[in-house]
């Protein structure tokens, strides 16, 4: 599945977007727990509940199923208008 | 109509070009949202926009149908720039055009509601010696 990271979210991850394997991530808690991992730096703003998921271009809150096609989003509160 | 883009655009073109087409069209509200000199006491240079473009698109075309279903319009513009826009430059044209004042006025300030809690747009503000990501607070 593809991840696409925005804003200040994109600079810690220092990446634009990235494949992840399926296999190991089937729904959004497991795709936290992964990046919490995987970017430490993370943990404190998933704690805070402050970062924001869209899947397929529809913000999600619950703990969704994801597959292998899905182009899942992470970012903090928009700032647009 | 939905654009997303870098270039700047003239206001009355872009309404003209909806207005000429809807010889119904009683009444249009439009909201202009410029890059403004300060921000929080601090003087601000330069902001760079950052958007997810795909969701954008999408999620404009979604609040436009709901405003289609809360109130009676002929036709919807949003234009939303993004990448590096100086103080003064415009941000976002929202225009609803209707009949009459009422569903024009309400339906661009719901818009604009969406637009400032949900658009996937990021702004990174520039002043003398940093930088800073903003959050929207209303």
């Amino acid at each position: 599945m593809k991840i696409k990271y925005f804003a200040w979210i994109r600079e810690l991850t220092k990446n634009n977007e990235e494949y992840l394997d399926s296999n190991e991530i089937q729904n959004l808690e497991e795709l936290k727990k992964f990046l919490s991992t995987k970017y430490p730096d993370l943990q404190n703003h998933f704690d805070q509940e402050i970062l924001r998921f869209a899947v397929n271009q529809e913000y999600v809150v619950e703990n969704i199923d994801l597959n292998e096609d899905d182009e899942i989003a992470m970012f903090p509160p928009v700032s647009g208008g | 109509m939905i654009k997303i883009q870098k270039e700047n655009f003239n206001v009355e073109e872009e309404i003209n070009s909806i207005k000429k087409i809807h010889s119904n069209v009683g009444a249009v509200t439009s909201f202009i949202g410029y890059v403004r000199d300060n921000n929080n006491n601090t003087n601000v240079e330069s902001i760079n926009l950052e958007v997810y473009e795909k969701m954008a698109y999408k999620q404009f075309k979604k609040i436009i149908e709901e405003a289609n279903i809360k109130w009676s319009l002929i036709d919807t513009l949003i234009i939303h720039r993004y990448g590096k826009l100086q103080v003064n430059d415009k941000i976002v044209l929202v225009a609803s055009f209707s009949s009459h004042r009422k569903d024009s006025f309400e339906a661009c300030n719901f818009i604009m509601d969406y637009l400032k809690k949900d658009a996937p747009f990021w702004k990174n503000e520039f002043y003398d010696k940093k930088n800073e990501w903003l959050t929207n607070t209303s």
